[in-house]
């Protein structure tokens, strides 16, 4: 299987002298095409930073970051816009949205950079996204006109709108209910099942429990893995249990 | 509390609160200066009028003289307090010479006279009333200010040598819109200079109550006394003397509306992005019972702070440069007896600017009323209302660039918040417009139409001899054979008397001749064609209250002829009251004759000038660009300077409020860019978004701009331009630098201040706004 992000002893440290602290503690992570990823921690774990470190939308201190053989310290904030833009999709736990926009417009904002001409075709993938996360009705309301789940959703069309590799979630549940989040884990799960990797972020374990394997985090460091088989749609409760003895035995 | 609040705030925001106190400091210095300047103009005024005892009421006259029967009138006038009649010995420029310097080229009429016993006086620069002694030449005071001569300098006078002692103040003729200037000399050197100029006579009264001057001016007018000359008032003399420094006192003041106006778009952006900010916490406040009146006094406290210490640094610097402006005002007319008044005065206009600010944060301060509480603490920011912009969407845009299309949107979707840089821009606009605009106009050839001089290139004036008729046959019997001379007309001004509404007489000078051929403009109807027209000068036309269509009676030779006013026209020459005709009349005096010329080919005009000037001794030939140059000239170039400093001002405004404003948004925005940014637009998409939005807003403030400037800035001008007697004003406007030149260098101000104030776009981190 091929190696779609691999991380190499990456440090990441915040603040100066006596107060500096490493929040990435030499950390080496690797994720495989099509891979379903968790990674949990406590909060403060470093867990998000991990995350923002292996899409190059953050720098490190030190430690190598490769993103679809492409090192990624060797690029420029232009390619790695770009990397992010046409290879990576992101959905973050608040609806990063802007406000002056539809629906529809945040959705296909990112893909109508300098693509203007192709603006019909974009619109017209977009529309089918949003009938397939169920949201096609909303196209033209803002954003402070829908739930959060509603909200979600048309987040996870604007990161599947450039076919990326790898579709990054940051807590993409929290701010949901457990109806919602269940639904928006369904989305996730097709996505993958469809060959893009997805990497989430989450503290949850019925969450985790979802994915094919869960790095666990604490203080900077991985302190442990465990993987799971593809998930049925009906054994979750089984699979919970197993992740919170995990977890337990993790300290976490 | 207060303080560490205000404390807080500040530091924060050092960059926003330094550039508002600057604003304020020069709104705060500018309203203090002018108002020094009125009370101190206004006092040099008075002293100056009040220690040479200017005359109430004066006749200038030149020809027969009967004194006894003006004494007569004097004595039984029961109003007249004093009476004089002076001489004014008219001399040719080019026989003066002062130091090394002729006045030939000079274009006042430039006369001598010696110190009057009773009233008139004319001052030396300490103002005392001058003692010349034999071979002492004093000089009008505006020949130091243009450095023709010094004390000690050798001057001769038609061959007369004399030595210039110093300088007068001539509370009369000191002004240089005044067309005479008085020099002195004294009795016996007078006495032998007297042969070699013209005779011109100063008919001056001091009368016993000032108020009844009116009445005073018809009984002489109906008197029939001496009237070949203009007739010069008390008030008159007041106003000529506060014109100029009145001037750049009002363009001070215009300049510190525009100031404060900018102080306010400074606070109003500020406070708005602030209020922004602090929303949630202006929520929290409302919802745990802090009254609306308590939250403000925060804001307020700091406003009060910045306006206060702006106040005080504006007070102290209109004390470094009130000398600078003063000096003029020292110069021509001395020292103010009340400029202890002054600072009172000052502190005054200072406190009004304060309680502006005041007033005009609190103004924006009421939205805190509109802030729900619920809401501000749910959304923790205002719902701005979007309506009108979302029908411009993405999805459907394929017109723009997709960043483009994202500044123009965010311009539309809130449109309160651009609506404050906009005005900037559109002030800018206009201020750098406004006057390049006055500038060319004023500056161009055919502006002199609507100031009363027509389209020729050489002027001769013939005035106050015995046989000015034979003169002028003689000058035109030259013209008719001289075949450089393409056309020329003579117009010949005589004096006649007009009825008022209330059946007095009141003299009138017109002007006889073909008007067509050198045509001039006309602000109202047109010119006199028949022998029953008659058209008049704004000012003349204001003075007998009539209008195009109504009838004066005149008199001529005895009988009474009423004429129709045919048109009304601006003048600036001959004190502003002048009117024309075409009836033939061999009666009256001859008061002068002018003579205009153009030529076939228009480079010999200085060929010509001085050919004429040599032939006609008697004549005054000039050149008209050189008449209007010396007219207008000092004018027109300070239009230029003004022009030339308003462009850099309305830069400078635009560059600054540019660059504060886009660091404004670029902080408010900074969750935007951060999710933008993550979603891989890269710094230079976010610049170039910024680009558009700026643009898209500079480009509507032009087009405003430019707009007020044609309209408003025109009226405005004409306003300026009306103080010298013309009515009805257009802009004649370069389109390369009005629409263009000016245009490009606001843009091109705009970009590098976009570029420069969201440079810090690029400094933000993603996971900083982004992560939970």
């Amino acid at each position: 299987m091929k190696k779609i992000i691999i991380g190499d002893h990456i440090v990441k440290s915040f603040g100066e002298g006596d107060e500096k602290r490493n929040v990435l503690d030499g950390v080496s992570v690797e994720i495989n095409e099509g891979e379903f990823v968790a990674v949990m921690g406590p909060s403060g774990s470093g867990k998000s930073t991990l995350m923002f470190a292996l899409s190059g939308t953050d720098d490190v201190n030190s430690g190598k970051i490769v993103f679809d053989s492409k090192d990624l310290s060797a690029l420029g904030e232009n390619e790695l816009a770009d990397i992010r833009r046409t290879k990576m999709g992101f959905v973050f736990q608040q609806p990063t949205m802007l406000k002056n926009l539809n629906i529809l417009d945040n959705i296909i904002l990112p893909s109508m950079r300098g693509n203007r001409k192709n603006a019909a075709k974009i619109t017209e993938k977009a529309r089918a996204l949003m009938k397939r996360t169920g949201i096609a009705e909303l196209e033209k309301r803002n954003i402070t006109q829908v739930s959060g789940g509603q909200l979600q959703r048309a987040g996870i069309c604007r990161a599947l709108m450039s076919n990326p590799k790898v579709i990054f979630g940051d807590e993409p549940t929290g701010a949901l209910n457990s109806k919602s989040a269940q639904e928006i884990m369904d989305i996730f799960s097709e996505i993958n099942a469809e060959g893009t990797a997805v990497m989430l972020v989450t503290h949850d374990a019925k969450i985790a429990a979802r994915t094919e394997r869960i790095m666990f985090m604490r203080d900077g460091k991985i302190v442990g893995e465990m993987r799971l088989q593809k998930f049925s749609g009906t054994d979750i409760d089984d699979r919970m249990e197993i992740v919170t003895a995990k977890m337990r035995e993790k300290g976490i | 509390m207060y303080f560490r609040i205000i404390r807080n705030d500040i530091s924060k925001s050092k960059l926003i609160t330094l550039t508002t106190m600057i604003f304020v400091a020069a709104a705060a210095m500018l309203v203090s200066l002018a108002v020094i300047l009125v009370v101190n103009l206004s006092g040099a005024i008075d002293t100056l009028m009040t220690r040479a005892e200017t005359p109430h009421f004066m006749q200038m006259h030149s020809g027969e003289m009967d004194t006894d029967r003006l004494t007569e009138f004097a004595e039984q006038n029961s109003n007249v307090d004093e009476f004089q009649v002076l001489e004014f010995l008219n001399m040719d420029g080019a026989r003066i010479i002062l130091g090394d310097n002729s006045l030939a080229d000079n274009v006042q009429d430039n006369g001598f006279s010696f110190q009057s016993e009773k009233f008139d006086y004319l001052l030396d620069l300490d103002g005392n009333i001058i003692n010349v002694s034999d071979g002492e030449l004093y000089v009008p005071i505006n020949y130091m200010r243009d450095n023709t001569t010094k004390v000690g300098d050798k001057a001769v006078i038609s061959g007369k040598e004399f030595t210039v002692a110093g300088f007068l103040r001539d509370s009369q003729m000191n002004s240089t819109l005044s067309s005479s200037k008085r020099f002195l000399v004294s009795r016996n050197d007078y006495a032998e200079i007297k042969n070699l100029g013209s005779m011109e006579y100063l008919i001056e009264f001091r009368l016993k109550d000032l108020s009844a001057l009116g009445a005073f001016e018809t009984a002489y007018a109906s008197a029939g006394l001496e009237a070949n000359g203009p007739t010069i008032t008390y008030p008159l003399f007041k106003t000529i003397n506060a014109i100029s420094d009145g001037m750049m006192i009002g363009v001070i003041l215009l300049v510190s509306v525009l100031v404060v106006a900018i102080a306010f778009m400074c606070i109003r952006f500020t406070l708005l992005a602030k209020i922004e900010d602090d929303y949630r916490e202006i929520g929290v406040m409302k919802a745990i019972g802090l009254r609306v009146s308590d939250i403000k006094k925060i804001y307020l406290a700091k406003y009060a702070a910045i306006a206060a210490a702006g106040c005080i640094l504006g007070f102290a610097l209109s004390f470094v440069f009130k000398g600078m402006l003063l000096e003029n005002i020292r110069l021509y007319m001395g020292e103010s007896d009340n400029s202890s008044f002054a600072v009172a005065f000052g502190i005054i206009g200072i406190l009004l600017v304060f309680l502006a600010i005041i007033a005009y944060v609190s103004g924006v301060l009421r939205r805190f009323r509109k802030i729900s509480a619920a809401e501000a603490i749910r959304f923790g920011t205002s719902q701005e209302k979007t309506a009108g912009a979302n029908r411009f969407s993405l999805s459907g845009n394929r017109l723009f660039g997709t960043n483009i299309f994202l500044g123009i949107k965010d311009v539309l979707a809130r449109k309160r918040l651009y609506a404050t840089m906009l005005a900037v821009l559109v002030i800018s606009a206009f201020i750098m417009i406004v006057p390049q605009n006055l500038y060319n106009t004023i500056s161009s050839k055919s502006f002199i139409n609507y100031m009363g001089i027509g389209n020729y290139d050489m002027r001769i004036d013939i005035q106050q001899t015995d046989n000015i008729s034979e003169q002028a046959a003689e000058i035109l019997k030259t013209m008719k054979s001289d075949s450089a001379i393409s056309q020329y007309a003579v117009l010949t001004t005589k004096t006649f008397k007009a009825k008022t509404a209330d059946g007095s007489e009141e003299n009138i000078k017109i002007e006889l001749g073909d008007h067509s051929i050198f045509p001039i403009e006309y602000s109202q109807g047109r010119a006199p064609a028949a022998e029953d027209e008659i058209a008049l000068s704004a000012l003349n036309a204001d003075e007998l209250s009539k209008k195009v269509g109504e009838v004066i009676p005149l008199v001529i030779q005895g009988k009474e002829k009423n004429l129709t006013v045919s048109g009304i026209y601006s003048d600036i020459t001959n004190g502003g009251k002048t009117a024309k005709a075409v009836f033939t009349d061999n009666s009256a005096n001859i008061m002068w004759f002018v003579i205009c010329a153009e030529l076939s080919d228009p480079s010999l005009v200085d060929e010509k000038t001085s050919e004429y000037g040599d032939r006609f001794v008697f004549a005054k030939v000039s050149d008209i660009d050189k008449f209007v140059a010396q007219t207008f000239g000092s004018t027109i170039s300070s239009v230029k300077k003004a022009s030339n400093a308003a462009i850099a001002v309305a830069l400078m405004i635009t560059v600054l409020v540019t660059l504060l404003f886009m660091k404004m948004l670029v902080a408010k925005d900074r969750y935007s860019i951060a999710v933008m940014k993550a979603f891989g637009f890269t710094n230079s998409d976010i610049t170039a978004q910024y680009v558009s939005r700026s643009v898209f807003v500079l480009i509507v403030g032009i087009v405003l701009g430019t707009l007020l400037a044609n309209t408003l800035g025109e009226m405005l001008a004409g306003a300026v331009i009306s103080t010298f007697g013309a009515s009805t004003f257009h802009f004649a406007v370069n389109p390369l630098s009005a629409y263009l030149l000016s245009p490009l260098m606001m843009i091109g101000s705009v970009l590098i201040a976009t570029m420069i104030g969201t440079s810090g776009a690029g400094q933000i981190k993603i996971p900083e706004h982004i992560k939970e």
